[in-house]
């Protein structure tokens, strides 16, 4: 568990760089940065903000069921930093996870009733997980393209990775 | 085996793992699919055969 300074901290140096990106970036790249920290708040928003809704719901659903589902096998107290503090950085990935991490995690986990002991660890990991997957999420944020809203992806020009065609031989060679 | 029941969670955790790694590099559905069995089952493989090694090793020799 953060204590409030370190908390305060945080805040102010994401403040701070959000301020500064809003300032200094085009509005193409704002809006990019936007949905870079949308994408770590909720797993998947920043895909929907920049019009891929279905990647954007298919990231959410799938992130946010396997966090609900290691948080069911140890009892819904999210890892705190005594526990394992690999795991409980792990969840730093994603917004939600972070802040449900900070809620939960002021009672010890514990193996669910009825739940062989032995799964305890793997629920752990389950939840660490999702958090270290929002990260590649959030990177794949800064490389897709931006498309209108609904609109699917443009697909690859055809022959684009294709060698351009070879140039006419001179004249000379030929004679 | 006592226990070994865990061993059970690696097939969901294997396979979200390979869905978002593979989501994130194409945007057709199907391929993602295909190419996430595949590439679970390949992960899958090289772990068994592995670990059939390693008991093989610890049994006999």
């Amino acid at each position: 568990m953060i204590s409030v300074r370190e908390a305060q901290f945080v805040a102010l140096a994401v403040a701070f760089v959000v301020v500064v990106v809003t300032v200094s970036a085009k509005k193409s790249e704002r809006i990019r940065g936007l949905a870079v920290l949308l994408a770590w708040l909720v797993p998947g928003a920043g895909h929907v903000l920049l019009g891929r809704w279905r990647k954007g719901l298919f990231f959410f659903s799938i992130l946010s069921a396997t966090y609900v589902f290691g948080l069911w096998i140890v009892g819904f107290k999210a890892i705190s930093w005594d526990d394992n503090p690999f795991y409980y950085v792990g969840q730093w990935g994603s917004g939600a996870t972070f802040a449900a991490a900070q809620l939960l995690s002021l009672q010890k986990p514990y193996p669910r009733e009825g739940i062989p002991p032995s799964w305890f660890d793997p629920g752990l990991l389950y939840v660490c997980v999702v958090g270290l997957l929002n990260l590649v999420v959030v990177i794949n944020v800064l490389e897709v393209k931006r498309s209108p809203a609904g609109a699917p992806a443009a697909p690859p020009a055809p022959g684009a990775s294709d060698p351009p065609p070879a140039a006419p031989a001179p004249p000379e060679a030929r004679a | 085996m006592k226990g070994v029941s865990y061993l059970l969670l690696y097939v969901p955790i294997c396979l979200v793992v390979m869905l978002v790694l593979e989501a994130c590099r194409s945007d057709n559905p199907a391929r993602i699919v295909r190419r996430s069995f595949s590439n679970f089952g390949m992960l899958t493989l090289v772990l068994v055969v592995g670990g059939a090694l390693v008991w093989t090793i610890n049994r006999w020799l």
